[in-house]
């Protein structure tokens, strides 16, 4: 089965998205940091709209265990 | 869970349940008479015990009545609502309206309720959003506004009037009140009852038995029942309160109240002037703290002084005051042999969207022509289980719809708090947002996906149709609900545009076979070839029967007593015949 979601390339500019994002939390503490993205994702979501879409997202989101950083100590 | 008694005064038997300033509400109270039985000691078997008189217990006794089929109604109590024991529903949705248009009490509850169709969602002191459900799609058809605002024991002494209407021994009906059930027991033949009330013992037998009893339902045990339940920690406590200056007739939810203490807060009009005040607590507050009358008057002057007013004890008079806690809970079969689960009984939520006691009367009504079809001999007993197939589908979706909404309102901290904070924030500024935020989704019809009785394969099978105007043969107005009236608890079948000489016989051979009744739905300009026949202008009933705007296309929509469609087409052929069995419980 395919997915229905992007999970090669789609970025029209990967590198500048990833520096605005960056940019975005700089000077955050971690809980407005966290509210930004929380705030983003249902932006994002929104975009999408989809409810396959966003279900084949939350999926991919959720990694493999052996894939997973370990949390740092 | 603890209560504050109401100061009800007791009252002889009355039309009216007059609000008295200071002494709260008087209810009618329903003489008990001594049944036969205790003195002879017959043991008598009744087709149909429907046990406990809310408004589940009533809604079934005044269809199965209208139906013209006998039932007995046994009430623990003798009168309507439950003395200080609960707040119970205020809130009316269009398809339970509808459905007390059918039981003829429409007109009372339209003239003492208050119709409502806006509601406000503010967080913080900024309005989220509003709604107006009256431009509503799901709505707009109807003959009855979205929703009607009303003590539910107004609406049960409604119903008790409709049953006790005319001499005794012209009721289908027969009420018993006072008495209460202390042991069940049901075999292959037959269900059997033990009774106690103040003149004595004795014992009943029953071919169908409704457990219309309430959350506390004896009947989940005594049937062993599995129930599906779910408690959280959020309290609630409630304030009935009535103002000499009321405020807006608007539904106003707050997520995030100011007044108190950043938690949630209902506001909604009842008749006599009457508001429901429903604040969120902190988790697990001790019921008997929050509902004292002290600490109740200052958060409602905490609430006022807010909004910019002052309100003084002499403005407003507490009504009633009730701590309770939100919960859900399913039965698993709601059908146990010969015993159905209907409303609380069966199945209970958290009150949200008007699903609670809107949900026991449809319950009633989905189960009251399907008990009549059967009990006098029109359709197959299996038509029965489409009862749980449909209502325990309808309890399940409620159950997940107020979880959702209770998940919000009481988000667990953490990633679940931060999204409800986000959620807030966004919407705030952008509509998008506006959907996520869940202070309740008022019910609307439920959709029956897994019935046996609906014919799945066709368009609008198992979704309700709305209470649309029509204009009569001769022109007079009339609406959808009469024309089911008329069909007596018969499937009506609605054939839209011209019919053919082939097909008009082909429907006469149909209607004198099935328990059926038959009738033409046609444009303005379009001749009559059926004797019964209504005009549809406007295109009304074929929209609501979810058919194409064309009045030249031939179609068929198969409707049901409780005006849900079981099936619909275009040709008059044997796929028509099946359809009308199998909304009949025909097995495929």
């Amino acid at each position: 089965m395919t997915s229905p979601i992007k999970l090669a390339h789609g970025f029209e500019d990967a590198d500048a998205f990833y520096e605005s994002l960056l940019d975005a939390h700089h000077g955050l503490d971690p809980a407005q940091s966290a509210l930004l993205n929380a705030r983003l994702i249902l932006l994002l979501a929104n975009q999408l709209g989809d409810t396959a879409r966003l279900q084949a997202c939350l999926d991919a989101a959720k990694l493999p265990a052996t894939d997973r950083a370990p949390a740092p100590s | 869970m603890q209560t504050t008694p109401t100061r009800y005064a007791a009252a002889a038997f009355t039309n009216g349940y007059e609000f008295t300033a200071g002494s709260g509400y008087q209810l009618p109270e329903y003489p008990f008479v001594a049944p036969p039985e205790i003195a002879t000691g017959e043991r008598k078997r009744h087709p149909i015990v429907i046990v406990g008189g809310g408004i589940t217990g009533l809604s079934l006794a005044c269809a199965l009545a209208q139906y013209g089929v006998r039932a007995l109604l046994l009430d623990e109590d003798n009168t309507v609502g439950v003395k200080g024991a609960s707040s119970r529903g205020i809130c009316y949705a269009q398809k339970t309206l509808e459905i007390f248009k059918r039981l003829g009490i429409y007109q009372r509850i339209a003239r003492k309720g208050v119709q409502w169709s806006v509601g406000r969602t503010f967080a913080g002191s900024d309005e989220v959003y509003a709604f107006d459900l009256r431009q509503q799609a799901t709505h707009c058809l109807s003959q009855q506004p979205p929703f009607i605002n009303l003590q539910q024991f107004y609406i049960e002494g409604f119903l008790v009037e409709k049953l006790l209407e005319g001499e005794a021994k012209d009721r289908q009906i027969d009420v018993r009140w006072r008495h209460r059930v202390t042991a069940f027991a049901q075999n292959a033949d037959v269900a059997t009852l033990s009774l106690t009330t103040p003149a004595g013992a004795y014992t009943l037998e029953a071919e169908h038995v409704v457990d219309c009893t309430g959350s506390r339902s004896p009947f989940r045990a005594w049937c062993q029942a599995s129930v599906t339940a779910k408690k959280g920690d959020d309290r609630w406590c409630i304030a009935d309160v009535r103002f000499k200056n009321p405020p807006p007739v608007e539904r106003h939810t707050w997520i995030e109240a100011p007044f108190n203490e950043g938690r949630a807060v209902w506001q909604h009009l009842m008749a006599d002037g009457v508001w429901r005040i429903d604040y969120q607590m902190p988790p697990d507050a001790d019921p008997e703290a929050v509902s004292r009358e002290d600490v109740v008057r200052a958060r409602l002057h905490a609430q006022f002084s807010q909004l910019g007013q002052t309100l003084t004890p002499d403005d407003y008079e507490i009504v009633w005051v009730g701590p309770y806690a939100y919960r859900s809970e399913c039965v698993d079969n709601l059908r146990h042999g010969r015993v159905f689960f209907a409303g609380d009984a069966a199945h209970v939520v958290s009150p949200f969207g008007a699903r609670g006691g809107n949900s026991g009367v449809q319950d009633a009504d989905n189960l009251a022509w399907k008990l009549a079809a059967v009990t006098q001999g029109r359709a197959a007993a299996s038509l029965l289980d489409s009862y749980h197939a449909e209502r325990h589908e309808a309890a399940e979706h409620n159950v997940l719809v107020t979880n959702r909404t209770a998940r919000f309102l009481r988000p667990a901290d953490g990633a679940e708090r931060l999204f409800r904070t986000a959620a807030i924030g966004l919407a705030k500024r952008h509509a998008f947002a506006r959907q996520l935020v869940n202070t309740g989704r008022m019910s609307t019809p439920n959709r029956y996906t897994r019935s046996a009785a609906c014919v799945a394969t066709s368009v609008g099978s198992g979704e309700a149709t709305q209470n649309a105007a029509f204009a009569w043969a001769n022109d007079s107005p009339g609406e959808l609900t009469e024309l089911l009236a008329w069909a007596q608890g018969r499937l009506l079948l609605l054939v839209f545009g011209p019919i053919k000489p082939a097909a008009l016989a082909q429907l006469r051979a149909l209607s004198t076979l099935s328990d059926l009744r038959c009738v033409q739905v046609l444009a303005a300009d379009q001749p009559a070839s059926a004797v019964e026949h209504i005009r549809d202008p406007h295109g009304h009933v074929r929209a609501t029967c979810q058919l194409a705007p064309s009045p030249n296309r031939a179609a068929w929509a198969l409707l049901r007593p409780d005006s849900y469609l079981a099936a619909s087409g275009e040709k008059i052929d044997a796929g028509l015949v099946r359809a009308v069995a199998t909304a009949l419980g025909a097995p495929a």
